[in-house]
Order: C-alpha cells, then sequence, then structure tokens
C-alpha cells in the first residue's frame, strides 16, 4: 500500500543485513570484497539449483505436500551447504581472521538470498493500495534467515576452516544438517501442516535465535583450546 | 521461500438476474415517496446537521447483487452505473463516472463530514426521503431519472462474498473511526474512463412471417394478422410472443391445417423510447400492399404478472366493427379461462408527440391495433423500461402462458372460423398444448441479459438467438436496425469494475516506521556491544582517568 510501506518493508528486509555490516567490525577490515564474492557464489547455486528442480523434480497442480518431491527439494537443497563450503574455502581472500571470514559469507549469503528471493514481490506488491500484512512478515523473515546463514556460516567454517579438527564433529554436523534443512522443514510447516505464514515467520525467529545460541555456544567451546 | 497471494476467482452463477438497472429506483421511488412525505418532514429537520457538514462531491454506491471476481484488491464487483443521457440536450442522469474515494455506511454519526467519501447502501436500507433530501434535487419530479446527479452512481448485485462489505464498513462506521486518508477502512476505486457519447445507438427489430395457405385460383392476397412484441423492454411480451410463433408455426407446418391469414410477427425495440422501433422502422417498411392486407394488429405489453384482469387498450373508437370483433374474439376466449378483460379506449392526441400506447404507432398508419396489457393506464415515458420489475421473480410464466393461449386462440378461432363454437383449439395436454418450460427456459434468458437497446450491438449473441428461434418458427425473417436519433442522446460506460481495498492508515505506517527504526538501532547497539563491547566500555573510561591525571 503506497510507496511508504514499501519503504519499511524494505527498510526491514534489507536493513539488518547493512546494520550488521556496519556494527560489527566487519566494516573495520573491509571485508565487503568477500561478502561480494559470497553473494555471486549464492547466485551460482541458485542457478544450479534451478537446474536440478526443473530437471528431477514432478510439477505438481495443487498445493499439498509430497513426502518423495519435498525429500528430493531438501536434497537439491544441500547443494547449498556445497556452495557454502566452495565460498569458504575454495575462494581466496584477502587476509582475514577465521572469525570475521564466516560472519562476512553469512552475510553475504543472506543479502543475496533476500535480494533473490524478496525484492521482487516486494516491489510489485507493497506499492498496491491493498495492505495485506505479508510483507511485513516476509521482512521477518528476512531477519531469521540472516541468522541462519551466519550460523551456518559459523558452523560450516567449524567444520572446514579449522586446520585441527575439534574432538567431536556430531552435534557440528547435526546443527549444521538442521539448518540446511530449514527450508524444507517450513514447506512441510506450511503446505502439510497448514499453519499461516505469521505462525511459520514465529516459529523460524524462534528456531534460528536457537541455532544461533547453540552455534555459538559450539563456537567458543571449540575457540577454548586455541585460546 | 516465495510469497503467495491468495487469488480466488468465484464463478458467477447466472441464476439472478442481471439489468442494467437504472430505472429500478423509478419502481421503489413510487412506492416508497408515495409513502414518505409525512416522515420526510421530520427527517429534514434530523438531517440538515449532515447537510450543512457536506459538500459538493458525495458519491452514492446502490448495492443491489454483484457479482464477484478477485483480482488485486480484496475484492472487485461488477457495478453498473446509473444511466446517462440527455433528452432533447437537457442533460439528465449521473453525469461522472470514475470514482476513487474512501467508503462509508449510512450509520454515520451525524455532523461528520462526509466529503469524499462513498455511501455504500444496500437497497433494503434505501430511505429514499432522506436520499432526496441528500441530494438536494429541485426537481418536482419524484423520479431518480429525471435527476442530474453531479456524481457517479453504481448499482451492484447483492452476494454472499460482496455483504462482508458493507458489513465491514458499518463496523467501521460504528466504532466511531471515520474512514478517511489517516484512519483506515475502505477505498473504492472505479477507474472509468470519461463517459462518451454513444455515436449512434441502433434498434433493432426482427420481424416473421407465416404465410397462410391460398388456394388456387385464389387472386386476393391473404389478409394478415400482425403481432407485435417488444424483445428489450418487457421480456415477457417477447417471450409470449414465440410461444405463439411456435404453436402457429406448428398448425402451418401442415397444408391442411394452414389457416387463411398470413401472420407477420415483430420483436421491435424502442418501446419506452417513444415506441421508434415501431413507428419509424417497422411500420415505415411495409409497403402500401401489405399495410392494406393487415386485418389488424395485437400488441403485446406488460403481460408478465397480473392476476386476472387485463385490459385491451384501443385509439379507434369501441363501436367500430373491427374493434368490436377483436374484443368479442378475446372475451370469449377469455371467458371460458376465468379472466376478465376490460376495454379501454383512449383517443390519439395528433399533436402530442409522445405515444403511450404502441397501438397508436399502428393507428398513424391507419391500420386496426390494440394492446392487450395489465395496466389500465399507459405507463410513462421511460417508466418500465427494463428494471427490478422485470426481474425473473416478478415474472410468473404461468400468466404468460395463459395470454399466450388466450391471444392463440382467440387468434385461431379468427383464423379458421370458429367463432363462437366451443372448440379449444390449444388444448391442454394436445401437441398443441401450451409448453411452459419453453416459456420458462426463455424468461430464463431474457430475464439475465442486460436489454436496454441503444446498448446492444447489431450483432449482439442475445439478438442472433432471437433471430434463429423466430427462423425456426417462421417462414422468413428479417432484421433491420435504424440508428435511435431524435429525442435521446445516451452515454457509454455503464460497466465497470469495482475495487475494494482495505487499506491502512498513515499512522498505521508512521507507526510502522516508528518501530522498524527503533529495532535497527537496537540491533545496531546490540551487535555493537557483543563485537565491540570492551573497546566501547573503555572509550568511555578513558576521559575520567584524564581527568583524574591532570587534577
Amino acid at each position: 500500500m503506497t510507496v511508504f510501506h514499501f519503504f519499511n518493508c524494505a527498510i526491514l528486509t534489507f536493513g539488518p543485513h547493512a546494520v550488521y555490516y556496519s556494527a560489527t567490525p566487519l566494516s573495520e577490515y573491509d571485508t565487503l570484497g568477500t561478502s561480494v564474492k559470497a553473494a555471486l557464489v549464492y547466485l551460482g547455486t541458485t542457478l544450479v539449483k534451478l537446474v536440478c528442480l526443473a530437471t528431477f523434480l514432478k510439477v505438481s497442480e495443487n498445493d499439498s505436500f509430497d513426502p518423495s518431491q519435498e525429500l528430493l527439494k531438501a536434497l537439491i537443497g544441500f547443494v547449498d551447504v556445497a556452495g557454502l563450503y566452495f565460498a569458504s574455502t575454495q575462494l581466496t581472500h584477502r587476509n582475514i581472521s577465521q572469525n570475521h571470514k564466516f560472519q562476512a559469507i553469512g552475510l553475504g549469503w543472506a543479502f543475496s538470498d533476500s535480494v533473490l528471493h524478496r525484492l521482487a514481490p516486494l516491489w510489485v506488491g507493497a506499492r498496491g493500495l491493498e495492505f495485506t500484512w505479508d510483507y511485513i512478515l516476509q521482512g521477518v523473515e528476512a531477519n531469521a534467515n540472516l541468522v541462519f546463514s551466519i550460523s551456518l556460516a559459523a558452523l560450516g567454517s567449524l567444520m572446514w576452516l579449522r586446520k585441527n579438527k575439534p574432538k567431536t564433529l556430531i552435534p557440528i554436523n547435526v546443527c549444521a544438517g538442521i539448518v540446511a534443512s530449514m527450508p524444507s522443514i517450513t514447506s512441510y510447516l506450511r503446505w502439510g501442516l497448514g499453519w499461516h505464514f505469521s505462525k511459520v515467520v514465529g516459529f523460524q525467529l524462534i528456531t534460528s535465535l536457537v541455532i544461533a545460541f547453540i552455534s555459538w555456544q559450539l563456537f567458543s567451546a571449540c575457540q577454548k583450546p586455541y585460546a | 521461500m516465495t510469497l503467495s497471494l491468495t487469488r480466488q476467482v468465484v464463478e458467477v452463477s447466472a441464476s439472478k438476474a442481471l439489468l442494467l438497472s437504472s430505472f429500478t429506483l423509478y419502481s421503489l421511488s413510487t412506492q416508497t415517496l408515495d409513502r414518505a412525505p409525512a416522515v420526510m418532514a421530520s427527517r429534514k429537520q434530523g438531517h440538515r446537521e449532515v447537510l450543512e457538514s457536506m459538500y459538493s462531491v458525495i458519491v452514492l454506491v446502490f448495492m443491489l447483487v454483484a457479482c464477484v471476481e478477485l483480482g488485486d484488491a480484496a475484492s472487485a464487483v461488477d457495478v453498473y452505473r446509473l444511466i446517462q443521457y440527455d433528452i432533447s440536450g437537457v442533460p439528465l442522469g449521473s453525469r461522472f463516472a470514475s470514482l476513487n474515494h474512501h467508503a462509508s455506511s449510512m450509520h454515520f454519526s451525524p455532523g461528520v463530514d462526509l466529503t469524499r467519501t462513498v455511501l455504500v447502501i444496500p437497497i433494503r436500507e434505501l430511505d429514499l426521503g432522506f436520499v432526496k433530501v441528500l441530494l438536494m434535487v429541485l426537481s418536482s419530479d419524484h423520479y431518480i431519472l429525471w435527476w442530474i446527479l453531479q456524481y457517479p452512481v453504481y448499482f451492484a448485485f447483492e452476494d454472499d462474498n460482496v455483504n462482508t462489505i458493507p458489513a465491514d464498513i458499518k463496523r467501521n462506521d460504528a466504532s466511531g473511526q471515520q474512514a478517511t486518508a489517516t484512519a483506515g477502512g475502505f477505498k473504492l476505486v472505479v477507474s472509468a474512463a470519461e463517459p462518451k457519447k454513444v455515436a449512434s445507438p441502433v434498434i433493432t427489430n426482427i420481424q416473421g412471417w407465416l404465410s397462410g395457405s391460398k388456394t388456387d385460383g385464389d387472386t386476393n392476397q391473404l389478409p394478415t394478422i400482425a403481432i407485435r412484441g417488444s424483445s428489450w423492454e418487457w421480456c415477457c411480451g417477447a417471450v409470449a410472443l414465440l410461444e405463439i410463433a411456435r404453436l402457429f408455426s406448428i398448425l402451418y407446418s401442415n397444408p391442411r391445417t394452414r389457416g387463411r391469414y398470413n401472420l407477420l410477427f415483430g420483436l421491435t425495440s424502442g418501446g419506452p423510447y417513444n415506441y421508434n422501433g415501431t413507428h419509424k422502422l417497422w411500420l415505415g417498411s411495409f409497403d402500401q400492399r401489405l399495410r392494406e392486407t393487415i386485418d389488424y394488429a395485437i400488441c403485446l405489453n406488460s403481460i408478465g404478472s397480473w392476476d386476472n384482469e387485463l385490459y385491451v387498450h384501443v385509439s379507434k373508437p369501441p363501436e367500430n366493427a373491427y374493434i368490436r370483433q377483436i374484443f368479442e374474439d378475446i372475451s370469449s376466449v377469455a371467458e371460458e379461462l376465468g379472466v376478465k378483460v376490460g376495454l379501454k379506449h383512449k383517443k390519439i392526441n395528433i399533436s402530442n408527440s409522445r405515444v403511450a400506447w404502441e397501438h397508436e404507432q399502428f393507428s398513424r398508419h391507419r391500420m386496426t391495433a390494440a394492446t392487450l396489457s395489465e395496466p389500465s393506464v399507459a405507463p410513462g415515458l421511460l417508466e418500465r423500461a427494463g428494471g427490478l420489475s422485470d426481474g425473473r421473480h416478478f415474472v410468473n410464466e404461468n400468466s404468460v402462458a395463459r395470454i399466450v393461449k388466450l391471444v392463440a386462440e382467440s387468434l385461431g378461432r379468427h383464423i379458421y372460423g370458429y367463432q363462437g363454437k366451443n372448440i379449444e383449439i390449444f388444448d391442454d395436454g394436445s401437441s398443441l398444448a401450451i409448453n411452459p418450460s419453453y416459456i420458462g427456459s426463455w424468461l430464463d434468458l431474457l430475464s439475465q441479459t442486460p436489454r436496454v437497446a441503444p446498448f446492444l450491438l447489431k450483432n449482439d449473441p442475445f439478438v442472433m438467438a432471437l433471430k434463429k428461434e423466430l427462423t425456426d418458427h417462421t417462414d422468413e425473417v428479417i432484421v433491420q436496425t435504424e440508428v435511435l436519433d431524435g429525442m435521446f442522446t445516451f452515454y457509454d460506460s455503464t460497466k465497470a469494475i469495482l475495487n475494494v481495498y482495505q487499506v491502512a492508515s498513515v499512522t498505521f505506517d508512521l507507526l510502522l516506521l516508528l518501530v522498524l527504526g527503533s529495532y535497527l538501532i537496537v540491533l545496531f547497539s546490540f551487535l555493537v556491544i557483543v563485537t565491540r563491547g570492551l573497546d566501547l566500555i573503555s572509550l568511555f573510561r578513558r576521559p575520567s582517568s584524564r581527568k583524574i591525571k591532570t587534577a
């Protein structure tokens, strides 16, 4: 409903990324290049995922939840993880500490995800006359996604970037698995259980905070031996 | 994670009457205003405050029945504009089309500012006395048709989905919150182009010719009986005509039962517009010989719902032999059916160009004619031109069937020479029985099609359907079209789509901005403290330590 509303929703959707960049030491160490590269890697990953989806997935007419299709989608979703791995390990970055590297990658990843998935609907829909809560909820979802991406990047850095691997990888892997399959879980909640969008977004928010806390604990636990 | 906007498309159920209801309020206005005069005075006092606070731009939207299709808005409703027309250059009707205002219901509190609002009024709650006061009409006529309204007026059909809208609006108003730009509520938008004159509104007539049998050696032309019904404004006349045509075509298909009369069926239009269709076009196209052979003509008018009384209106004096015979034919059959038929004579006023009944057009061309109709007085100009009275539930197919029986029997007896004899040609149960389901299905079709003549094109499927039906039953069908000129000028943009948006207020947006701003600030400070927290605290500590040093 009007450009004002569009402006509001845009702030909600993309503001936190900018705030995160400027508030944390990322801006001091000029990690923008890393973020941009991560964003580009995300773009490539999405294209690959699209191709896989188009090749392997059947198109269903109704919006019901089909387990086999969803499983396939989840598997394709793990391409995301591969993309993150690529961004973390294969690309050459300037000399940035591990700490900041994963944050920059996560940030770039989340920003690109928001732009690709949410900018177009926002531009087209939020400027109309009719008012819906959908765009605000979408913005909140983008925030949760930011937390997820950074958590995933943190867990990924724990898995791949450590020179000395930590003793037990299992909790890390489990957490990473959960985060990576978040899209499938969300769509199951939405279409399979029939949850309302606001409920789904609330669930995502809570889960993201929980996962962030858990990954923070894991990260600091792994930091200790090297202190 | 894509956003999904639910779009529902509700299929139109074609069982409701769908008419360009420009004349519907007429029938309501006569009914309510007749009762209203005493009530109006007291209401005038009460509404004076409202009047004072009103300004020139007020829009009325009447909701009658609607078909709903959801688009970008919460709902989109098909609406039909109150007709806009000129009579001899005098502008009448609703003069504007586009609309972009907030909605309000009739339950607003007095003293409220109604500038730039749309009033959504269900027709049941419509109190025309108040409406009249509201619009400050100075005309002495009570008919809304004769008002010139500087505001758009739209009609819509009622439906479950659409009924929620006035309910919501009422709830909004009841909470005291005025729907303006600053508060929330509903916004109604009709984006219609500026109405333009219909360049050359055409009227169409369809005529069917059923020829009688000529015995060999008969050099004279057979006499003809003409039957005329209007297809455009009175649905029942046309349906009755089709049924009569069907019955007689069965009779005439067999050479042995073919009568010695030709039958000419005419579906004419332009009825309310001074019977233009009949006058210029149809009758003008008859050549002299045809006119001479026409024995008499019967016109069917307003026969949709009647109890037991019908009138035969004539313009020639009742002592005339022809008139007497027609009347005797009809009344003898009527007696058997238990129907009372009265004869009404109204002289033609040559100087007055306005024509009261269709048969007067025939009489002007020196043909004997009569009109069979239910009301005993002639309808006014533009009256009964396709309003609510034409709705399907107002029309009784049994009454139409009885009329058909009456006319067909009297015609049949006249043609076959059975006057006075107790023989029933179109007996129930025989192959010549009146078919009520045929009548019913045609009535359904006609009541669902908007039929105001100037807006119907020549190749309208409705016209084609009527033409095909008449072709089935008669030997020869001719379709004539003519431009309707003279007194009337019509304007287009009759149908539009009303979009109903649920809008949030500007205060909501500002509030949201405030919330978002504070959220981002909190996020920023949280992140700064978490990641660089220690530096910040030491930042605050340093000036105080310097103070200690210098002191």
